[in-house]
């Protein structure tokens, strides 16, 4: 390559790489400004940190594409039949084999490192002890959630016991759960840990919110109860079911109103207490 | 190894073509046992069904930009299962036009195109074989596709319609009728598949016995034109693969017709056990739909270069290495499907590491170009932008290899982006520029190069238009497969990319039609091509058009690689296989 080409293509691709910058820059801004071309604003804890790795893995996958783009568009020009110039004739080179195979090993393993470490501590870390445990039902085509009541304990369930009656499949012999009560909006307070019993009475549905950075298939004949996440902006978010699920599929949603503690449990003395006088019993009480 | 093989006689050859040339239409068109006119058989099945998979696809794109609307003037002709009494279509009828559109661009377009079109028509003509091992079984292999088409089609006409539980149909959705509603379209569609299976298992063991066992004399294995090996290894993938999936349709079919419970949420069945199975099959199923592509388009870029494919072993092994790692990366498909948390890890690991040939070859492609003397051709001008755009899908996979980056984008339009800079900027980019390098071998005509370069243009520019903002949309929050946006909050905001979405893909669905009077108007009145146009220096450009049945008149030997280009020494820029290098010439090794 001589002096002049190396020197065009070094300046090629430094305004590319620029340009990309700038670009990232103007996503950033876009998050405050329009929401039209980037992510909603993250909302949850975790999230933060799921937004961090994405953008590491944009910046990478970034560079990467406009290096190698900036590389082949020069050679595809600088390369172009002409007559009298003949083609080199090569083989290839196993010294360039080995170091185009190494260096992608070592960055995706890293890669792979960075993001099963973030996958370990955003959803299979156990939740913090103020916890609070949400039942949340999927069935053809909307959402039910089930509190805890007074106790503060959601109690035993199992997903053989689901059926009209019983939708969360509730435990009839503990105690902990005659006191809860159902709600067909997802109340959450502000900064606080939640964790959802994910149930299911028909086909695969979806715990999606994309606000929080969350997914997670709902299985009907299995409860999953790993997912948790910490609401960190007040505002209404809306509940999607991300899995094909029939004909009403796309219409499948339900409210989610993250509120200050204090309203928050306004809204769930409220509620509580209507569940008891309706249920026509005292709860009972287990510690 | 393949000195010793059976190989028949010239003599036999030749009287085989003697007795070809007394053929009725109906053996030498319709029953056909000839490879080549089986490959053409192919190709126009294949198209049609690119036109069906098309429509359906802007059907998909109509209802996303314009929700609720009716269909103009079509709308009021459409089966009542399929739009509303004044034309607009119906939710479910949405989720049947995905549901095929997916299901006819995978088993009937890509599948087909790669495998059956170019799998077909290469194999025996670059290897130096009078036909496939089995022409009895390659005929039934097209029948069976064809009729598997029909099959899946069929339900168009049933009163429930087409299925409607995706192309991956997940249970229990697919496996109750009380759920999906449409029992009968989705028997037709365990039946399609079961069919289509027979046809690619019949294929594949074709494909396999023929490499083995029918190389000219000379043709090691590692003097196999880079198409060759990929379709050997894809038809290895096929073999493994497919079954699964045929077993899993059968037992779906059970499950919705017989009451068995396999994949139902109770009754000991287990609704997860069908998208391992599933996914089992589908993730060599991405390869199987790759791996030809790439080979035709490292022979196109090599070719057109007028160099040496870069690296060849190192091609052939990572194709290998793509081959062998496709089956234990199936579970990245679910991370957040309920399945174990740590397997999840484990094939995320697996992802990442399987990310690695596809880098490879990438940099070998483009070590192929340095250097050369490049002309571009329609062909090339496709197989190029294979390149690039196979490295924005490769780089957008990386995203969802990530798990925790999965957590939020998983069933957004990010991987519905990710699919189609695959299957559509990476295969059918692939599939165009090998029809526009093949044709005058095909039909003894070549199509026209400067409606090629429209075409190119406007595929080109149209595909970016439609499917990068995807990947926006995707970020933003849009679930796949929703019929109505404008149904969430978040999502009302973004009603105009949609818009412009849809709008690019009816251009890109017009920018075919260039591309179909090409090939039909350059079947009758192109250019006579001789025979050898691209100067290359495989075996099918030595054989004249129309090849005989039986294809090579004496058997030809073959001295070195494939890809002797541009050797110093030589007037000419090209040293065909079957052509010993002249004593003063030494060719370099790969």
């Amino acid at each position: 390559m001589s002096k002049q080409s190396s020197r065009t293509s070094l300046a090629l691709s430094a305004i590319v790489t620029l340009a990309l910058i700038a670009s990232g820059a103007c996503a950033h801004a876009a998050v405050r400004t329009s929401d039209l071309w980037w992510m909603p604003e993250v909302a949850s804890k975790g999230g933060k940190d799921i937004d961090q790795l994405t953008y590491f893995i944009y910046y990478l996958t970034g560079g990467v594409f406009v290096l190698t783009q900036v590389v082949y568009v020069y050679f595809l020009i600088k390369y172009r039949s002409r007559k009298g110039i003949r083609a080199t004739y090569s083989h290839g080179n196993n010294r360039l084999e080995l170091v185009w195979t190494a260096i992608p090993t070592a960055i995706f393993i890293g890669l792979w490192g960075y993001s099963n470490h973030l996958w370990w501590d955003v959803l299979h870390a156990p939740s913090p002890p103020d916890t609070m445990e949400v039942g949340v039902l999927a069935y053809q085509f909307g959402f039910s959630f089930q509190y805890p009541g007074a106790d503060g304990n959601l109690g035993q369930s199992d997903v053989k016991l689901i059926g009209n009656n019983n939708p969360f499949g509730n435990d009839p012999n503990d105690t902990a759960t005659k006191d809860n009560f159902q709600s067909g909006i997802l109340e959450l307070p502000i900064n606080k840990p939640v964790r959802v019993r994910l149930n299911s009475r028909d086909v695969i549905h979806a715990f999606y919110v994309p606000q929080f950075r969350v997914y997670q298939d709902i299985v009907p004949g299995r409860t999953i109860d790993w997912l948790w996440f910490t609401p960190t902006q007040l505002g209404s978010y809306q509940l999607a079911c991300n899995q094909l699920c029939g004909s009403g599929h796309y219409n499948m949603k339900a409210q989610i109103e993250v509120v200050s503690q204090e309203d928050f449990d306004k809204w769930y003395k409220e509620k509580s207490a209507a569940a008891i006088t309706a249920a026509g019993n005292t709860p009972a009480r287990s510690k | 190894m393949s000195q010793t093989i059976a190989h028949p006689e010239a003599s036999e050859v030749e009287s085989s073509h003697g007795h070809h040339a007394e053929l009725s239409f109906f053996r030498k068109y319709i029953w056909s046992e000839d490879h080549k006119m089986i490959a053409l058989q192919y190709l126009f099945a294949s198209m049609f069904f690119l036109l069906v998979g098309g429509l359906l696809a802007m059907g998909v794109r109509y209802q996303l930009a314009f929700p609720g609307v009716p269909v103009p003037i079509i709308g009021s002709f459409l089966p009542s299962w399929l739009v509303t009494s004044n034309g607009a279509f119906q939710p479910g009828g949405y989720n049947a036009l995905f549901t095929m559109h997916a299901t006819v661009m995978v088993f009937l377009v890509i599948m087909p195109f790669l495998i059956g079109v170019f799998g077909n028509f290469l194999i025996p003509l670059k290897i130096g074989a009078p036909d496939m091992a089995f022409p009895f079984f390659n005929a039934l292999s097209f029948w069976l596709f064809l009729f598997s088409g029909f099959i899946l089609l069929s339900s168009f006409f049933a009163p429930t319609g087409f299925p409607a539980s995706g192309w991956t149909s997940y249970a229990p959705l697919s496996s109750h009728a009380q759920y999906n509603g449409t029992q009968l379209g989705q028997s037709c569609w365990c039946v399609g598949l079961f069919v289509n299976g027979l046809a690619s298992i019949a294929g594949a063991a074709n494909y396999i016995t023929t490499i083995i066992n029918m190389r000219a004399p000379g043709m090691k294995m590692f003097r196999l034109p880079l198409p060759i090996w990929a379709l050997f290894i894809t038809a290895f993938l096929l073999l493994l693969a497919v079954p699964v999936l045929s077993a899993a349709a059968a037992m779906l079919f059970c499950d919705l017709n017989f009451g068995t419970s396999f994949f139902s949420a109770s009754n000991y069945g287990q609704p997860l056990l069908w998208q391992h199975l599933f996914w089992f099959f589908g993730h060599p199923e991405v390869y199987i739909m790759i791996l030809p592509a790439m080979g035709l388009v490292s022979e196109i870029i090599s070719v057109n270069s007028r160099k040496p494919i870069f690296g060849y072993k190192a091609m052939v092994f990572a194709m290998v290495a793509i081959g062998v790692l496709g089956f234990i990366v199936w579970g990245h498909h679910m991370f957040v499907s309920g399945m174990n948390l740590l397997l999840s890890a484990t094939f995320s690991f697996s992802t990442m590491v399987i990310a690695v040939p596809s880098a490879i070859k990438t940099f070998n492609w483009m070590g192929t170009v340095w250097g050369g003397s490049i002309k571009y051709t329609t062909a090339m001008c496709f197989a190029l932008a294979f390149v690039s755009m196979f490295v924005i899908g490769g780089l957008s996979g990386i995203f969802m290899a990530a798990t925790p980056v999965d957590l939020f984008i998983h069933h957004t339009y990010f991987i519905v982006a990710h699919i189609h800079y695959v299957l559509f900027g990476g295969s059918l980019f692939g599939v165009f520029g090998a029809i526009y390098f093949w044709y005058p071998k095909m039909f003894g005509r070549m199509m026209n190069e400067t409606w090629g370069k429209i075409h190119f243009v406007l595929a080109f520019i149209f595909f970016n238009c439609t499917f990068y903002p995807m990947h926006n949309l995707g970020l933003n929050g849009m679930m796949r497969r929703i019929a109505d946006p404008t149904q969430y909050d978040h999502l009302r905001s973004q009603q105009p990319v949609n818009v412009f979405i849809t709008l690019s893909a009816f251009a890109l669905g017009l920018s075919t039609i260039p591309f179909l009077i090409n090939f039909f108007y350059s079947m009758f009145r192109g250019e006579k091509a001789p025979m050898n146009p691209w100067k290359s220096t495989t075996l099918e450009w030595t054989v004249p058009w129309p090849a005989p049945h039986g294809n090579f008149e004496t058997v030809p030997t073959i001295y070195h690689g494939p890809y002797e280009y541009s050797v110093p020494g030589m007037e000419e820029d090209y040293l065909p296989q079957n052509q010993p290098a002249p004593d003063t010439v030494r060719l370099a090794a790969h």
